[in-house]
């Protein structure tokens, strides 16, 4: 019996189960909600409001523009008179792509935030009841549903108090609002592709970037886009919409992460010609890279990483007793060595690129503790050259590099692999162009250059004529060792410069103290060589680690070691004002990371040693607000200076009621003629 | 046996290209075979002469809903077959999803709706729907007797599910036809689609 039960009850299970599938559960499926950040509005001011909706699971709601299929959200409100309820702001959006076609969607809790301008003129305690009719679409990945709802909020004319729960909910819908940019984007239209330049420093954070068209029909929204980062802009090229070729202006979001964004308008213009990842780069770019590329792995040759492994393996195969056929085996073993290091090389380049957010070779030059890494690497290996210690410590390696073919092969792969820290320096903006190529032509210029290195090779293996013009071996070629040391201590010498330009005095001296600390074990390893101990390396894993250390202590300068900065607190609201009620004269920016202009200006203007003594003689006190991500309290202080975003510039003199609102392109002589208006 | 084939032929070549499927306006629309409501293969080609008029549907859809059940669907149908035009309506949504119909329900359909189509097609793969890029539900094409493809959209320009819409709307597809009766270059070729996704097998 209990048997049949169960049986009864999986198979009604199953049919409801069945049943809801294919029916709709009854709406609303989406709760809306109007909520005002003060319920007693001043007159005359403008209070926040915010439509706040909450799918039921699974469901979700439409963006501003829904992508391929859907449609957008339609609002009318009710309002009292003279009241007026200006552009509803949508946060960022997600994507969600289903059987091919794009969607914009919100999955989970989100609000549109509108502003309602109050009358002036009316008097404490009278009624604002606001109201909205809105008509919207929501939807599954199943089905659709267009339902209406009506929302009010009861606000009253008072004195504009906000509760702090209400504005720490607003705050937290502002933040996952897109944030104007405030520099103009350009877009370019060439056949089937869109392209669009979007200004944006290059040390600013981006994850995941997207480009949610605002405009309809600009992009075809279910292509994929292909973003590549130029010095001070980000390149989205795709697939052009129906309406492109005829667009004036283009409105959009990219996004730069989860809820995180930049509001941008992009007019007709250039879009800067190279690579784009979307097998936009043109063939003649392509073999221009190539091209470079192997003649880049040609001259590394003569470079001092690699001459002396290369020419002493071009003696021993010049060596009498070498068949044609044989040479011409190792000369392409070696090659394929080197190429296939190189190609590796670059799949781990272009996989971290794929991984991580596409941080530019160059960028990564210009971290301290890569320029240590390559210190201590090229400080050993001018040693290796000047004799201190040998290189022919694995034993499997060295027996297996003395003759055949996979011996050629190792040595190939050798090669390059120690040529890479002379690449680095030497060829960082060549690797660069490489990582913005699409991924194919970019392991090509790899492979590239891995030829090149292998070039000269490859002719002595080939060309017996070459093999008989070699040198003999003789004891010159150890004074030729000692002799290229040279070089490479000057490389390092130039890496220690560079670390202390980015690091200062500090940073160099640890890196200098870590390279003695290597040196001396090398030191070390080289004399238990000399007495042949097989574990003459022991000495130097101590020192490795000691040197780890060393390039995790090493940080960037602080801001403000240049002499010519000007050194600004954090502002907050509270310490302005108590600068001011002190008598001070104020200096007040607001920068973000991913704002140009305010990088721009700060170079330019703020940074400068005029500004600097200007500030200093006049006392002026200097307050930074950093709004890279959008912290609210700075957002509302912008807002309330009738700006939606950075940069904003304001100088308070001393007792003054209002601040000067400076123009967003700032030069050195407006910021120090501020000092002096107050002497005349 | 053979009809099957030749489907599947077709099916081959609209697979082999799926990132050129949309079709451009003004260029001709591409050939396609498909199965119809009584179980005959219907080609697009054998048309030639004649205006056609593609209609993407999903029963379940309330955009659709708001169009047939408002009557203004079987309008625009009755209007375009009585200009000598053949209207097809297709089906893409694939086997378990939203508005897929076999083929009584289609006839069923046919009847209740008071559908005024020339025929309804089924696409179950979604073959044809991806090689026209038919995004939404519904989604409109506008064919010309030379095979020519001249309006690709909405139906109408209020993108709503709302049918108290309809009366102010632009009605795309009628007034691309009075358009062509007219001689008249199309005046309005392209328009964003509305309405639910098309329900292609995933």
């Amino acid at each position: 019996m209990a048997v049949l039960r169960f049986l009864l009850t999986a198979w009604l299970a199953l049919f409801a189960a069945g049943a809801v599938s294919a029916q709709i559960t009854p709406g609303p499926h989406l709760a809306l909600e109007l909520v005002a950040e003060s319920a007693a509005p001043v007159p005359g001011s403008t209070v926040m409001l915010a439509v706040r909706a909450r799918p039921d699971p699974g469901w979700h709601g439409y963006w501003i523009n829904p992508g391929d299929a859907g449609v957008p959200d339609r609002f009318a409100w009710t309002l009292p008179a003279g009241a007026t309820v200006g552009e509803i702001r949508y946060p960022v959006p997600h994507r969600l792509m289903i059987a091919g076609i794009m969607n914009y969607v919100f999955e989970g809790e989100y609000a549109m935030l509108a502003p309602l301008s109050v009358p002036a003129g009316l008097a404490a305690g009278t009624a604002l009841p606001v109201s909205a009719r809105i008509d919207y679409l929501v939807c599954t990945e199943e089905v659709c549903v267009p339902e209406s709802a009506t929302v009010e909020a009861r606000l009253t004319v008072g004195d504009g108090a906000i509760d702090p729960a209400i504005r720490a909910r607003f705050d937290g819908w502002r933040a996952k609002l897109p944030r104007p940019l405030g520099s103009p984007a350009t877009f370019a239209v060439a056949g089937d592709t869109l392209r669009i330049a979007i200004p944006l420093p290059a040390e600013a954070s981006v994850a995941d970037p997207y480009v949610f068209p605002v405009t309809e029909r600009a992009l075809d929204h279910s292509a994929p886009q292909s973003v590549t980062r130029e010095d001070e802009a980000l390149i989205v090229s795709t697939k052009a919409g129906g309406g492109a070729s005829a667009l004036r202006s283009l409105d959009g979001v990219l996004a730069l992460g989860p809820d995180r964004g930049l509001s941008f308008t992009a007019t007709p213009g250039e879009v800067a010609a190279a690579a784009s990842g979307g097998g936009g780069a043109s063939l003649p770019t392509i073999l221009l890279a190539l091209g470079g590329a192997v003649l880049g792995g040609l001259i590394l040759n003569i470079m001092p990483c690699v001459f002396p492994i290369l020419s002493l393996k071009a003696l021993s195969l010049a060596r009498s007793g070498v068949s044609e056929r044989a040479a011409r085996g190792e000369a392409l073993a070696y090659g394929a060595g080197v190429i296939a290091v190189c190609v590796a090389l670059g799949g781990l380049l272009l996989a971290l690129r794929a991984g991580g957010a596409t941080v530019g070779w160059a960028f990564q030059l210009q971290d301290p503790r890569v320029i240590l890494a390559l210190l201590l690497l090229v400080t050993a290996i001018a040693f290796n050259l000047a004799g201190l210690f040998e290189l022919s410590g694995s034993g499997a390696v060295n027996r297996l590099a003395a003759s055949g073919k996979g011996g050629a092969f190792l040595t190939g792969a050798l090669a390059a692999f120690v040529a890479t820290p002379c690449t680095g320096p030497f060829m960082g903006a060549a690797l660069g162009a490489a990582l913005v190529l699409p991924p194919a032509a970019a392991i090509g210029v790899f492979a590239g250059l891995g030829l090149g290195i292998a070039l000269p090779f490859l002719a002595i293996g080939f060309v017996p004529a070459l093999r008989r013009r070699l040198p003999r071996p003789g004891p010159w070629m150890e004074r030729l060792r000692r002799v290229l040391a040279v070089p490479m201590f000057l490389t390092a010498l130039a890496l220690a410069w560079v670390l202390g330009r980015q690091a200062g005095v500090d940073g160099m001296t640890l890196g200098v103290a870590a390279a003695l600390v290597l040196v001396l074990a090398l030191w070390w390893t080289g004399r238990l060589q000399m007495r042949g101990s097989g574990r003459a390396w022991l000495p130097v894993l101590p020192a490795l680690l000691l040197a780890v250390g060393a390039t995790v202590l090493t940080t960037r300068a602080p801001a403000g070691a240049e002499s010519a900065n000007v050194t600004g607190e954090a502002f907050s609201e509270t310490r302005l004002a108590a600068l001011r009620a002190e008598g001070k004269p104020v200096f007040a920016y607001f920068t973000a990371d991913w704002c140009l202009t305010c990088k721009v200006n700060e170079k330019a203007a703020i940074e400068t040693a005029s500004v600097a003594d200007a500030f200093e003689a006049g006392g002026v006190q200097v307050l930074v607000g950093d709004w890279t991500n959008g912290d609210p309290a700075l957002g509302r202080f912008l807002e309330s200076h009738g700006r939606s975003g950075v940069p904003l510039y304001l100088y308070y003199a001393p007792g003054a009621a209002v601040p000067q609102i400076l123009p967003q392109v700032l030069t050195p002589g407006m910021l120090t003629a501020l000092v002096h208006q107050g002497e005349t | 046996m053979r009809m099957t084939m030749g489907v599947f032929a077709a099916a081959a070549i609209a697979i082999a290209a799926p990132l050129v499927a949309q079709q451009v306006t003004g260029q001709p629309a591409r050939d396609f075979k498909l199965t119809d409501m009584n179980g005959k293969t219907v080609q697009l080609s054998q048309f030639k002469g004649k205006t056609v008029v593609l209609e993407w549907h999903n029963g379940g859809c309330p955009f659709v809903q708001k169009h047939y059940n408002s009557g203004n669907m079987q309008k625009t149908q009755g209007a375009a077959v009585g200009q000598g035009a053949v209207w097809l309506t297709i089906n893409s949504g694939a086997p378990g999803n939203q508005g897929h119909m076999t083929l009584e329900q289609t006839r069923a359909f046919m009847q209740s709706s008071g559908s005024k189509a020339s025929n309804y097609l089924l696409d179950p793969e979604g073959i044809v729907g991806k090689g026209y890029d038919a995004k939404t539900t519904p989604h409109m094409y506008v064919i010309n007797p030379e095979g020519v493809l001249v309006y690709q959209g909405g139906i109408d320009d209020k993108p709503t599910a709302d049918a108290a819409d309809i009366a102010a709307a632009r009605n795309h597809v009628l007034a691309a036809l009075a358009e062509m009766k007219a001689g008249k270059p199309v005046s309005v070729a392209e328009s964003r689609p509305y309405g639910c996704s098309v329900k292609y097998a995933s």
